[in-house]
C-alpha cells in the first residue's frame, strides 16, 4: 500500500520536474539548460523495488520522449523507443548499482542523476545526427552535455533528502522489499 | 520470482512494444494531453517568477499604474506588430501580385500571448505560451513579435502550445534578402548560438553585414512574406552556394510577449 503511494507520488513528480526545469534560466554562457527529469528517475529507481522501478522508467521514457516530440514530415524525430529502451536500461543498472551498496545512498542517487544526464544528452544528440546527418561535434555542443550533467550532481543531493525527510517511511518499506526480491 | 512479478514483467513488455509501435498521429495526442497536465503547473510556476521579478517594480509603482501600463505595452506591441507586417506587405505587395499571383492582403489577424518558459531540452529550441486550441491557436501558425519572426506553433494542447523557434535546425524558412534578388532558406544549427544560416544563395551575391532579411511567402508556405527575419552578419561563399549568417530581428532569449498569426484580417 505505502509503496503505491510512493510510486504515485514519484508519478506526479514527473510532470511537475518537467514544467519546472522549463521555468529555470538557462546557465550562461552557452544557454545550457538544468535538467530535473534524470534527477527525480533516478531517485525513483532507487527507492522502488525493481519491478515498480522498471514501470517508472517506463513513465519517465513516456514523459521525457513525448516532451522532446518533433513531428518532421509526419514522422516522430525522437520517438519513443530510445527513451523507453534508455530508461529501461539504466532502471535495471541502477537497481544493481543500489543492490551492491546495500540500499539507498545519496552518492548513488548523486553520480546515477551525473551519468544518466550525460548518457540521456549524448544518446539525443547521436540519435539527432543519425536522423539529420553531420557530426557537428564541438566544443559548444560537448559543454551542452557536460554543464546540465554537472548540475544534476550538484542537484540531486538536495533532492535526495528533501525527498527522503518528506516520505522516510516509504522508502524504508520500499528498500526492505526490494532486499526481499534480490535475495530469492 | 513471484507469479504476480512475472505476470507485471510480461505487462511491461507489452506495453513497452506497444508505446514504441505508436504512430505520429497517437504521439501527438499524447503530447497534447501531457501539455495538458503540465499547463497548470507551468502557469502558476510562471505566474509566481512574474510575480517575483516584478517585486521591485510594483513596489515603486501603484497597482492600476502597473495594470494600465502593461495594457497600453501590450497593445502598443501588437499595433507595431500590425505595422510592421503592413510596411512590408505595401513595399512587396505590387510586385509580388503581379508576378507570383499572390493574393492581396491587407494585416494579419494576431493572438497575443505571454511565453510562460523556454524549453530545457538541449537540442531542440522551443518555448511554451499561455494560448492553445481554445483560443484558436493550431500546428505550424506563424508566431511573431513587434520586432520580427519567432517561429511557429509545433504543439497544441486547449490552453498551451509550444513554439519551434526559427533558431532551430527544423525550423526552415523562405527568405529574400533586402535591395536584392537572393532568395535562400534561413534556419537555426544543431549547436544552437543564437544565430541563423541563411543558405542555397547564389555564389556571386554580394551581401554586406546589416542588410535585412525578411521572409519571401513562397506558395505552400506557413510563413506570411514580409516578416523581418535578421539582419546578415557575415556572408561566404561555398562549393556550390552562398551561406549567410544571420542575427535574428527578434531576441529570442528574452521573449516576453508574442503574436501568433491566425490569418488574414
Amino acid at each position: 500500500m505505502r509503496q503505491g503511494i510512493l510510486f504515485i507520488i514519484l508519478l506526479l513528480l514527473l510532470p511537475f520536474a518537467v514544467a519546472v526545469q522549463d521555468l529555470l534560466p538557462a546557465i550562461p554562457p552557452f544557454q545550457a539548460r538544468i535538467l530535473l527529469l534524470p534527477v527525480v528517475f533516478c531517485f525513483g529507481v532507487i527507492a522502488l523495488p525493481l519491478v515498480p522501478a522498471l514501470f517508472f522508467a517506463m513513465a519517465t521514457a513516456l514523459v521525457q520522449g513525448l516532451v522532446l516530440l518533433q513531428i518532421q514530415s509526419g514522422q516522430a524525430e525522437l520517438g519513443l523507443t530510445v527513451p523507453v529502451v534508455f530508461f529501461l536500461v539504466w532502471a535495471i543498472v541502477l537497481q544493481m548499482a543500489s543492490e551492491a551498496t546495500h540500499g539507498m545512498r545519496w552518492e548513488v542517487h548523486a553520480l546515477g542523476s551525473a551519468v544518466v544526464t550525460l548518457t540521456l544528452l549524448s544518446v539525443e544528440f547521436l540519435v539527432l545526427c543519425v536522423r539529420r546527418g553531420g557530426f557537428p561535434l564541438e566544443m559548444t555542443v560537448l559543454l551542452r552535455i557536460l554543464i546540465p550533467s554537472v548540475a544534476s550532481l550538484l542537484i540531486a543531493p538536495l533532492l535526495y533528502f528533501v525527498l527522503r525527510n518528506l516520505v522516510p517511511v516509504f522508502i524504508e518499506e520500499a528498500n526492505l522489499a526490494k532486499k526481499t526480491n534480490f535475495s530469492r | 520470482m513471484k507469479k504476480i512479478q512475472i505476470a507485471s514483467l510480461v505487462v511491461l513488455v507489452v506495453v513497452a512494444i506497444a508505446v514504441c509501435l505508436l504512430e505520429s498521429g497517437a504521439l501527438t495526442l499524447l503530447q497534447s494531453r501531457l501539455l495538458g497536465v503540465i499547463s497548470p503547473i507551468s502557469r502558476s510556476g510562471s505566474a509566481v517568477k512574474n510575480s517575483i521579478g516584478s517585486l521591485g517594480k510594483d513596489l515603486l509603482s501603484l497597482d492600476q499604474l502597473q495594470v494600465e501600463y502593461e495594457r497600453v505595452l501590450a497593445e502598443n506591441r501588437k499595433l507595431r506588430a500590425e505595422n510592421n507586417g503592413l510596411r512590408d506587405l505595401q513595399h512587396d505587395n505590387d510586385h509580388l501580385r503581379q508576378v507570383l499571383g499572390y493574393r492581396e492582403r491587407s494585416s494579419f489577424r494576431l493572438v497575443p500571448a505571454l511565453v510562460l518558459g523556454h524549453d530545457a531540452g538541449v537540442w531542440w529550441s522551443t518555448i511554451k505560451i499561455n494560448r492553445g486550441s481554445a483560443d484558436g491557436v493550431a500546428p505550424d501558425m506563424p508566431v511573431i513579435t513587434d520586432k520580427g519572426l519567432v517561429g511557429k506553433v509545433s504543439g497544441v494542447s486547449s490552453n498551451l502550445s509550444e513554439v519551434l523557434l526559427i533558431t532551430d535546425e527544423n525550423c526552415k524558412v523562405a527568405a529574400k534578402v533586402e535591395g536584392t534578388k537572393e532568395q535562400g532558406i534561413s534556419a537555426g544549427s544543431r549547436d544552437p548560438v543564437g544565430e541563423l544560416r541563411l543558405t542555397f544563395l547564389s555564389k556571386l551575391a554580394d551581401l554586406q553585414p546589416g542588410q535585412k532579411v525578411y521572409t519571401a511567402g513562397v506558395s505552400g508556405g506557413i510563413f506570411p512574406s514580409g516578416i523581418a527575419l535578421g539582419t546578415v552578419k557575415s556572408f561566404h561563399a561555398r562549393e556550390l552556394d552562398g551561406e549567410a549568417i544571420l542575427e535574428p530581428s527578434a531576441d529570442l532569449g528574452t521573449l516576453e510577449e508574442v503574436f501568433i498569426v491566425t490569418g488574414a484580417k
